[in-house]
């Protein structure tokens, strides 16, 4: 084994930094809890020696010092809910758990600008900058759980990308802990900086492999002052996602969010919630949200999204404009993938995006792959920005030696699918050691070798987060 | 059949603010939402104009922005609607508010079923259903979690109380207040948005409904609010490490006279 | 202005509450609530319940815990609560003898009688009180009570009009405590036929297979993850039974199959608010604290110090719930048999 492992000695000496009561060690049942992320399937869990729970970025820079010099592995880990191994500690060592950095440091209201630690909620920063007229355009599907640091890491999208874009564009500011523990402040409050490379966003969504997050600056909107919801049913989720690009380009409007859920889902996720939506035999529905500053254009807009719905086939098209009935259909979307995972554990989450003008094709394409392989394949997603959850969920009928087996042929031609519609296999959930073994069907070998030289450039000895993205060879170091 | 649904505007709950130095409501901000309890009795209502035919009349009671209140009910499906609206009926307590609702019932003329939510949530009280019962004297069966049967002279419903449920036959007319249970209520539709912002609702004052000024209002409320004040939220733990017998026998000693000193056992 | 002259009227009275001829405990509840009242107001208490054949012994009982008369108005057709019948002997009694102050538990009954009583009587009636006093310089009855979703409490008086009506949370107080052989007047009165009349017929009665529905429940123990394996939801349950409190779990007991989706607590289960609320080995995630923070006394058992459930917790032990669940449980027990 290249890495050495987390000697009592070392203990001692993260006792020393972060204070006796903040390190796990020994304890395998509190351990256990830090060993996976929201990947359902256990075969990606992997136990960590040791957790630090640090208060400072100067602990961290002392920690990493230290994991350098003993060439000890470090994740660090947000909340737990990524959805692709991203904070698994794959060769053990040590976990960095960020809950004790959860302060709002600052809202800046004259900037629009807020500063956080990475173990801070996301929804937390709405809570706080709502009162001020202010909000984050941020909108992870896991928001009321998820840290901001995980969101940075992973470049989050989530339901409101159509409009507002991912992270990435709301970051201006980092300070961040490099893997040999000197600390790095990148960006500030500014609006446009081109000052040398762009390193804040090599950093953002680079899963925890170059560096730690210790405060993140995130650009702030005007608070819409209308919201307004619009649950379109359809016949068939081909109906539905037919009618995406159409909705996109001829209502004149760019909605906030394109949200589409299969019947499966919804229902499933329904089941799980204990809720129920109108959606009679429909047989998938789209979930389209409009918000703006002013009432009336919001009204005029969602009339004008609504009328292209039902031009194009919906059966339906129900309005919610409060926040109870919107928030009722969005946690049905929101909870979609936690319901499947009651379902059954044996299941692959996907991430897939393409073109948007490609989706009814890449819907049609799933549905063939699941009358092929004989295996449910619900699917629900950000229809708007192209990017589906498609879900591929064991057929109870198998055993698991032949889901097993499965699996890595469907997945691999529903990747080859995506490639060849101009998309690539995950929009924002993140690489981590799910799919790495899929990056060459998407991805060039120069940007394989320019990523693989970024990594030794930046994390010498190999220790961030390693296994993630593409493979580590501990023994080239 | 014809049907009444008297609706309650309300702030949305989950985001009240309170003003932490006057012990008041922050209503910037807030949103005004169709109580969400009035809406389960307007989709009973709803559904039994969908298996009987007639017509679902709302009614509301509130300053002018109510107005909304009742365009919400009128997208989900209702025919018409009224408001009562003039500040002649401000300050009214629940006595106060079902006298000016019987009142506007009865110049709407008959109706053979009065359907209301359980309670409003910003009031908590429930009282007005039964109270426009009593003024209308009707009969009224609360807590409806299911209507079984309907002709045009009875419905049998299911009441559902502290261990279990009833099975009442009510003669109609009558006054029900629904939960949950009777059904989840509908969206309102983009059609239906549109046909509510073209319907014409009318404003009525105590005149409108021939109710004289004393009858409504603070002056005939009985109750009076004294003071309002915001509960103690803190939560101080007195937390208690029991890491062998005698210390958890000890732990326990206090949670029992802890729990006694709530009064909870 | 409707108003009433008030020097008429005195006495506490309260609304107790029987079921198949057997006074309940709500009726318990509210003489401690009324006996407070009346010696406040330096005047006695009357209990007044309606039903058919009511057990004399149970009759006794109520004067024994504190009332100075109980009225039982009686009949076949008062047996069951019907709003009609019932309101119609109330406005007899209250117009023959004029109390100063009625109270009522939020029940079912309650919470159906009242309204309709306090309409027809002219009355002021506030619902939910958690707190009840008398106004020194007035003697008027002072009630508070929660408004807008627990967000604020409101002091409620009615100046003029008598009687003063209210409904109190039913286990916001315990019973009051049993005196032997305190004496009191037992007035049994038989429902005047004409008062009888109703427009609602009760046809059936189905009982809940599950006592104690979550939402309801005034206590609720939850079981968490800290329970380790399936059949330690026995050691929470005993817990639950001994409380007589409604069984939750936090989502990590459900997702493993513990215990079933009704009994969840949190964002994605049900959240509940009642009077007390257990939570054993329950981590307090943000998902469960979202279900049942507003609890009314908030109680937490678990290994790990830091666990964000003692956060929110009015008292805290620290320890393996193994050892604590089951020694609360035989204190509760020795507990009970002492106030017998």
């Amino acid at each position: 084994m290249p890495y050495k492992p987390v000697t009592l000695k070392i203990v001692d000496e993260l006792r020393r930094i972060v204070g006796e009561a903040f390190v796990i060690f020994g304890d395998a049942d509190k351990l256990e809890a830090y060993s996976h992320d929201e990947v359902a399937e256990k075969e990606y869990a992997h136990l960590p020696e040791c957790v630090v729970r640090p208060e400072s970025a100067q602990e961290i820079c002392a920690i990493m010092k230290l994991a350098n010099r003993e060439r000890v592995p470090v994740t660090p880990r947000g909340a737990g809910s990524g959805l692709s191994g991203g904070a698994v500690p794959l060769f053990g060592g040590i976990v960095i758990a960020f809950d004790r950095m959860n302060r709002i440091l600052d809202v800046d209201r004259a900037n629009m600008m807020v500063v956080v630690e990475p173990g801070v909620v996301t929804n937390e920063i709405n809570e706080r900058v709502r009162e001020f007229g202010l909000f984050y355009a941020g909108y992870p599907m896991s928001l009321e759980t998820c840290y901001v640091g995980g969101n940075v890491a992973e470049n989050a999208g989530g339901g409101k990308a159509v409009k507002y874009g991912v992270t990435a564009r709301y970051v201006t500011g980092l300070e961040v802990v490099t893997p040999t523990g000197d600390l790095l402040p990148l960006g500030g409050k500014l609006m446009k900086d081109v000052t040398g490379y762009d390193l804040i966003h090599l950093m953002v969504g680079s899963e925890g492999t170059l560096g730690i997050f210790t405060k993140i600056t995130l650009k702030l909107m005007p608070l819409p002052k209308a919201n307004v919801d619009l649950l379109c049913l359809f016949r068939t989720p081909d109906e539905a996602i037919s009618a995406v690009p159409r909705m996109m380009t001829r209502g004149g409007v760019i909605p906030t969010a394109i949200e589409f859920m299969d019947r499966t889902s919804a229902a499933a996720s329904c089941r799980y919630l204990n809720e129920s939506l109108p959606y009679g035999d429909a047989g998938a529905m789209l979930l389209v949200t409009v918000d703006g500053a002013d009432a009336g254009v919001v009204e005029r807009e969602y009339d004008a999204i609504g009328e292209q719905a039902l031009a194009s086939g919906a059966i339906e098209v129900y309005v919610a404009d409060n926040r109870t009935t919107s928030e009722r259909i969005w946690k049905v979307r929101r909870n979609c993938a936690e319901a499947f995972k009651v379902i059954s554990p044996h299941q692959s989450i996907e991430d897939v995006v393409v073109p948007i003008a490609a989706i009814p094709k890449m819907v049609a394409g799933l549905e063939a792959l699941s009358r092929k392989y004989d295996c449910p394949i619900p699917c629900y997603g950000h229809a708007g920005d192209g990017n589906l959850h498609a879900t591929p969920v064991m057929n109870p009928a198998w055993s698991l030696d032949r889901w097993h087996e499965t699996l890595p042929k469907l997945l691999g031609e529903l990747y080859e699918l995506t490639a060849s519609l101009g998309g690539t296999i995950s929009g924002e959930h993140g690489i981590g050691h799910k799919r790495k073994k899929y990056m060459p069907i998407v991805c060039d070998p120069v940007y394989m070798n320019m990523m693989r030289a970024l990594k030794k450039a930046l994390d010498p000895r190999g220790i961030l987060n390693p296994g993630k993205i593409f493979e580590t060879n501990g023994n080239d170091q | 059949m014809r049907i009444l649904c008297p609706i309650k505007q309300v702030p949305e709950t989950s985001s009240v603010k309170m003003d932490e130095a006057t012990g008041t409501m922050i209503r910037e901000g807030v949103e005004a939402i169709v109580n969400p309890l009035d809406l389960y009795a307007v989709e009973a209502a709803l559904r039994l104009r969908e298996s009987q035919g007639g017509e679902v009349v709302a009614l509301s009671m509130g300053p002018p922005a109510a107005m909304t209140a009742l365009r919400e009910v009128i997208a989900m499906g209702c025919d018409s609607a009224v408001l009562l609206s003039n500040r002649a009926f401000a300050g009214s307590d629940t006595w106060a508010t079902g006298r000016a609702l019987s009142a506007a019932i009865r110049k709407l003329g008959h109706f053979d079923l009065i359907l209301c939510g359980e309670r409003a949530t910003d009031g908590d009280t429930g009282q007005v259903g039964p109270g426009i019962a009593a003024f209308l004297d009707l009969p009224v069966a609360t807590y409806v979690g299911g209507i079984d049967e309907v002709d045009a002279k009875h419905i049998r419903v299911r009441r559902l109380v502290e261990d279990g449920h009833e099975v009442l036959d009510v003669e109609l007319p009558a006054v029900l207040t629904v939960v949950k249970e009777i059904g989840e209520a509908r969206l309102p539709t983009l059609r239906g948005k549109r046909r509510a912002r073209a319907a014409e609702i009318p404003i009525w004052g105590p005149d409108e409904v021939s109710a004289p000024r004393e009858e409504v209002g603070l002056n005939a409320s009985p109750t009076r609010v004294v003071k309002i004040f915001k509960p103690k939220v803190a939560r101080a733990c007195r937390k208690v490490v029991a890491k062998d017998e005698s210390a958890v026998q000890a732990a326990v000693g206090e949670l029992v006279a802890f729990l006694k000193s709530k009064e909870v056992i | 202005m409707l108003t009433t002259d008030k020097s008429s009227h005195r006495g506490v009275w309260i609304l107790g509450e029987q079921s198949k001829g057997r006074v309940q405990r709500i009726t318990h509840e509210l003489l401690r609530r009324g006996r407070e009242l009346a010696d406040k107001r330096r005047t006695d208490l009357t209990a007044v319940i309606f039903g058919h054949a009511i057990d004399e012994s149970d009759l006794r009982e109520v004067i024994e815990r504190g009332a100075d008369r109980v009225i039982a108005m009686e009949a076949p057709g008062l047996a069951e609560f019907l709003v009609e019948p019932y309101s119609a002997c109330m406005l007899r009694l209250l117009a023959e003898r004029k109390p100063e102050i009625v109270i009522a538990g939020a029940t079912s009954l309650g919470r159906t009688l009242m309204p309709y009583v306090a309409v027809k009587a002219n009355a002021g009636l506030t619902a939910d009180c958690t707190v009840l006093d008398i106004e020194g310089d007035t003697g008027n009855l002072l009630q508070t009570r929660p408004a807008i979703g627990g967000n604020i409490l409101a002091t409620i008086k009615t100046p003029s009009h008598r009687p003063q009506m209210a409904t109190v949370r039913p286990r916001s107080m315990r019973p009051a405590e049993r005196t032997a052989g305190r004496k009191g007047e037992i007035i049994r009165l038989v429902a005047p036929a004409e008062s009888l009349a109703s427009r609602i017929k009760r046809v059936a009665f189905q009982s809940n297979e599950e006592k104690h529905a979550l939402q309801d429940a005034d206590i609720v123990v939850t079981a968490g993850r800290g329970i380790k394996k399936g059949e330690n939801v026995k050691v929470v349950e005993a817990l639950a039974k001994e409380l007589e409190a409604a069984l939750g779990a936090s989502r990590d007991v459900v997702d493993r199959g513990w215990l079933s989706y009704p009994h969840q607590v949190g964002l994605s289960g049900k959240t509940v608010t009642p009077k007390l609320y257990v939570a054993v080995g329950v981590s307090g995630s943000i998902q469960h604290l979202a279900g049942m923070q507003t609890s009314e006394i908030i109680v937490a058992i678990n290994t790990d110090p830091d666990a964000q459930i003692f956060n929110v917790a009015d008292f805290g032990i620290v320890g393996s719930l193994f050892d604590v669940v089951p020694a609360l449980v035989k204190a509760l027990r020795e507990g009970k048999a002492n106030d017998q």
